[in-house]
């Protein structure tokens, strides 16, 4: 049992969270994803993201398309689905609850 | 100096040095090895082979030509050692990752380990490599136990030659994970593919057939097998000529002895079962329609020959190689051994009892014992 061990679990058990919470708000490019990770401190290597997207799409939560960038070859342009929409709810429910607990155990 | 390859990076051409070729490859099969067993592998591969030919592309933009090592070492690090994406795998729990894990090991503990030669690691027809590789160990100490061994016990000079003579080499992939007691898997096999094709491509000048360059010694072994084998088999042909009438004769003789021996053996088969059945009615059998003696005779024979002939045979073909039978004849046999072993049983019952005597005198009685003692002693 180590700290960085428990960190990083921590950090991305609420991977999933945070990708559908940045796609909510708009569609975007596999690299933004990562930008905006990378950002806010979430991950630190590329590598962690890609069987996550896939995964996240073969569950029907997310959907891609093929859209030419200004630089290159065409690439995956991620948004959210309407079932990952009704899934990210239940997670901010979730997320929700999970933060009274912590608040509540900080406080008492 | 450096050797450059072209490779087809996601769609894209770049030239790239050797050494960081072959880092890249490393690199990207030990992710699909990962990956491999997960839906989508191979979306999430070519996913990674766009990302890290953008990144590469932006180094050719900044005018490199060549990617180097330096430039795949910069992308492996910016998407993460396959230690860093799999040491830490949230994704499953940590209680399946253990159930995972010792699945593995089972299927490790179950795979047979197979004595082969190894042609990978080999001065003298890889026999140490290969017994190295069986017992997991490395192939220099064996080479030095036999070595010195064979000072103190000259036996093992020949029986050397008798294994080179009897251990198979190992061909294809399946049978170095044998040897080497990996389970066959399907990422296990194609590890060991490409482990003989890094092999093959970085000497392709110097070595196309074999996988390592060899060393001194293991040329000048080569050299001296080859002389040997040379010699072996001139020896061979002449002594097969000169010997073929004599040998014929002793395998005549030999044949001949076979039979006289069978003969015996039932001969004093019978007399065995006399003295072993004293309180029987011999003269019964003149009674039992003759038929039945030839069926339960045939069918005796059958039952016994059957298992010992198959036993045999299977130890004469891991011996010298023939093709195992084929599944028709298993088949096949062992319906002709179930039916013989239905019918003794009916004869048995049917004629059996009666032919057999008093019940007293069967042999779970001890009086049965003490009357052939007593027998055998008049």
């Amino acid at each position: 049992m180590n700290a960085e061990n428990v960190k990083s679990q921590m950090r991305k058990g609420t991977l999933e969270y945070c990708i559908l919470l940045l796609l909510k708000k708009e569609a975007a490019y596999t690299s933004d994803i990562i930008q905006k990770l990378q950002e806010a401190k979430l991950i630190v290597v590329e590598g962690t993201l890609y069987p996550l997207l896939t995964r996240l799409k073969n569950s029907e939560l997310l959907s891609y398309q093929w859209i030419e960038s200004t630089q290159g070859p065409p690439r995956k342009y991620y948004k959210l689905t309407e079932k990952g929409e009704i899934f990210l709810s239940e997670l901010e429910i979730s997320w929700q609850e999970l933060n009274d607990t912590i608040n509540h155990i900080r406080n008492n | 100096m450096k050797k450059t390859l072209t490779v087809n990076l996601g769609g894209t051409v770049f030239h790239i040095d050797e050494d960081a070729y072959q880092l890249l490859d490393k690199y990207l099969s030990n992710l699909r090895i990962h990956f491999n067993k997960e839906e989508g592998a191979d979306e999430i591969m070519s996913d990674f082979e766009l990302r890290i030919s953008e990144i590469l592309n932006e180094r050719v933009r900044l005018g490199n030509e060549v990617i180097t090592l330096g430039h795949v070492e910069g992308v492996i690090k910016r998407m993460g050692k396959v230690e860093e994406l799999f040491g830490e795998e949230p994704f499953s729990s940590a209680g399946n990752r253990q159930t995972h894990h010792t699945a593995d090991e089972a299927g490790k503990e179950r795979v047979n380990r197979r004595l082969f030669r190894n042609p990978d690691d080999r001065i003298l027809g890889g026999i140490c490599g290969g017994l190295a590789a069986y017992l997991g160990w490395d192939p220099t100490p064996v080479r030095l136990l036999i070595f010195l061994l064979m000072f103190f016990f000259g036996i093992i000079i020949p029986i050397y030659f008798i294994l080179w003579l009897i251990i198979p080499m190992a061909h294809t992939a399946t049978e170095k994970l044998q040897m080497r007691g990996e389970s066959i898997t399907v990422e296990n096999i194609g590890k060991t593919v490409t482990d003989g094709f890094e092999r093959v491509s970085s000497n392709v000048n110097d070595y196309l057939s074999s996988g390592k360059p060899r060393t001194a010694l293991q040329r000048i072994a080569d050299g001296l097998v080859d002389i040997l084998g040379v010699i072996l088999k001139a020896i061979a042909v002449l002594a097969g000529i000169i010997l073929f009438p004599p040998l014929l004769f002793v395998l005549f003789i030999l044949f001949i002895v076979i039979i006289a021996l069978v003969a015996g053996g039932i001969g004093g088969g019978f007399g065995l079962l006399y003295h072993l059945m004293p309180y029987a009615d011999w003269n019964m059998l003149n009674q039992y329609p003759e038929w039945t003696l030839l069926v339960a005779g045939i069918c005796t024979v059958l039952l016994i020959g059957i298992p010992v002939i198959s036993i045999l045979y299977a130890v004469c073909s891991r011996i010298f190689k023939f093709k195992s039978l084929p599944n028709g004849v298993k088949w096949a046999l062992l319906t002709f051994w179930f039916i013989a072993l239905a019918l003794n049983i009916f004869f048995a019952v049917r004629y059996g009892i009666p032919f057999w005597g008093d019940l007293n005198h069967w042999p779970w009685r001890p009086s049965y014992w003490r009357n052939i003692v007593q027998m055998l002693h008049v």
